[in-house]
């Protein structure tokens, strides 16, 4: 399928959590799997970039264990961890922008790559939902960092989600409409990526090649 | 390697169990057919009993009742178990269509002598009619029959005896889930096939097979716990539900409660 387990990103951690990450990849019910989760949610809401990467890691894990012993112990594990976060987010966002994003950015993931039979878990759609809804509101809107993430996880998974559920992702482009057109003080870039992803969807989530040449080409002079 | 049957049983057990104990005695009281009071229940008792039973019972109770899976939904607000019983319904109706291609297919020649005959039933349909196709009631039964397979016996058994080479009435068959049964004759197959099941249990350091009594007690306990919530199921299986395998179970702490609240006026 795609890459070996030496290109997951693990320089982050020390030694020892290396060692019991790769080997959960290799041999989940060696190791405690509940451990296991619980570092990497910690690290995905610490560090952006692994935040990223960390959906491929969980989607090896589980199909490992599933394999090995037709287990559900880490994706257990994983998703209740991700609930319980879920239920405080309100408190996150008011101690940390950065962790906030990095949640979202996680959640998104697990999204994208822990698919039950080749579809996205039902579970996720209203959560996932709700933390869009929040990014989408006046108060989000006007950090750069908030309007990046919303703007890139609806670029990632924006079409799974309509499919989805359709009438959430209709409420959630008013949002973003109003807020391109009515909020005070919002910076030119984040008008820009709100303009875009506003073309991007109406386009059926893909640019057209001269929306493309706008947004993304370099300026020629 | 032989603790690793009580691990993974302990894993899907154990929460079971926690749940169970957590709602306290009382939790069975409703089932039984009689009231403190020595009358019996009416069934105005027991659906409210029924569904206040719904509301209280916990996310991950592992026998769900007939009423639907609607409450049962409610109920599992964790998003792991969300996960694990979508995943098990979509097996189950994959499973499901399966399983009808497979009686089609079987019955195809058949049905062509059948036509030429004139008569106008037909195999396939009298199966068709015959299958259970109940979310809820497959759900129940495909967990089950999770629990069975879950075990080290049943690694040992499947790979002792591939397919092939077993012999019916010898070898431990898994009950077919979507065959119509009651449910009293549906829980005794499954019993049944798991106390056949333990002859393949991995031998204790002993020697002896002693352990797998124990297991086998553990097994029946956890079956007869399976039983309680029959009650207030539709149709001909209420008779047999509110009657427990074990016969003791509805009596004694009934008598046990009389006499309790006697004695208890009697201390004051």
């Amino acid at each position: 399928m795609e890459n070996s387990t030496d290109e997951y990103r693990f320089q982050s951690f020390d030694p020892d959590t290396q060692m019991l990450l790769k080997t959960a990849l290799k041999d989940p019910s060696s190791v405690d799997l509940e451990k296991v989760s619980n570092i990497i949610v910690d690290q995905s809401l610490k560090d952006q970039v692994f935040s990223k990467e960390a959906g491929r890691i969980c989607y090896t894990i589980v199909q490992a264990e599933a394999k090995q012993s037709d287990g559900n112990v880490f994706r257990r594990n994983l998703l209740n961890r991700l609930q319980r976060e879920f239920k405080d987010r309100e408190d996150m966002r008011a101690r940390s922008i950065h962790e906030w994003v990095c949640y979202v950015t996680f959640i998104c993931n697990i999204f994208d790559y822990l698919k039950v039979n080749n579809m996205p878990m039902v579970a996720l759609v209203h959560p996932v939902y709700d933390c869009m809804m929040r990014l989408a509101q006046p108060d989000a809107l006007k950090n750069e960092e908030e309007v990046d993430c919303l703007v890139l996880q609806l670029h990632r998974i924006g079409e799974q989600l309509e499919k989805a559920n359709s009438q959430r992702m209709d409420q959630l482009f008013f949002l973003l409409r109003d807020g391109f057109l009515l909020q005070e003080g919002l910076t030119s870039m984040t008008r820009l990526l709100l303009l875009e992803i506003l073309e991007f969807r109406a386009g059926g989530w893909m640019l057209s090649s001269t929306a493309n040449k706008y947004y993304y080409s370099e300026i020629s002079d | 390697m032989s603790t690793r049957t009580p691990d993974r049983r302990t894993d899907a057990t154990s929460s079971r169990r926690e749940h169970t104990r957590s709602s306290g005695p009382s939790r069975w009281s409703h089932c039984r057919k009689r009231g403190v009071d020595g009358s019996m229940r009416t069934d105005e008792h027991e659906r409210t009993d029924e569904h206040e039973r719904t509301e209280g019972r916990h996310s991950s109770f592992t026998t769900p009742e007939s009423s639907g899976p609607v409450s049962r939904c409610a109920a599992s607000s964790d998003w792991g178990s969300q996960v694990e019983d979508n995943e098990m319904r979509r097996d189950l109706h994959r499973d499901l269509q399966r399983y009808r291609r497979r009686i089609l297919a079987a019955d195809g020649p058949h049905r062509e002598r059948k036509a030429s005959s004139g008569s106008s039933g037909s195999c396939d349909s009298k199966e068709e009619e015959s299958l259970e196709t109940d979310e809820g009631v497959l759900l129940r039964r495909q967990k089950q029959i999770s629990y069975g397979k879950n075990t080290l016996a049943y690694d040992r058994y499947i790979r002792e005896v591939p397919k092939h080479l077993r012999q019916p009435g010898i070898h431990p068959k898994t009950p077919n889930k979507f065959r119509k049964y009651s449910r009293r004759s549906w829980d005794q197959q499954i019993k049944l096939w798991r106390v056949k099941l333990h002859a393949w249990d991995p031998p204790t350091d002993n020697g002896t097979q002693e352990d797998n009594e124990e297991q086998l007690d553990l097994g029946d306990i956890m079956d007869i716990e399976l039983d309680f919530p029959t009650l207030a199921e539709p149709g001909p299986q209420a008779a047999h539900a509110g009657v427990m395998e074990d016969p003791e179970g509805t009596g004694t702490p009934v008598k046990v409660q009389r006499m309790d609240a006697a004695a208890a006026s009697d201390v004051v």
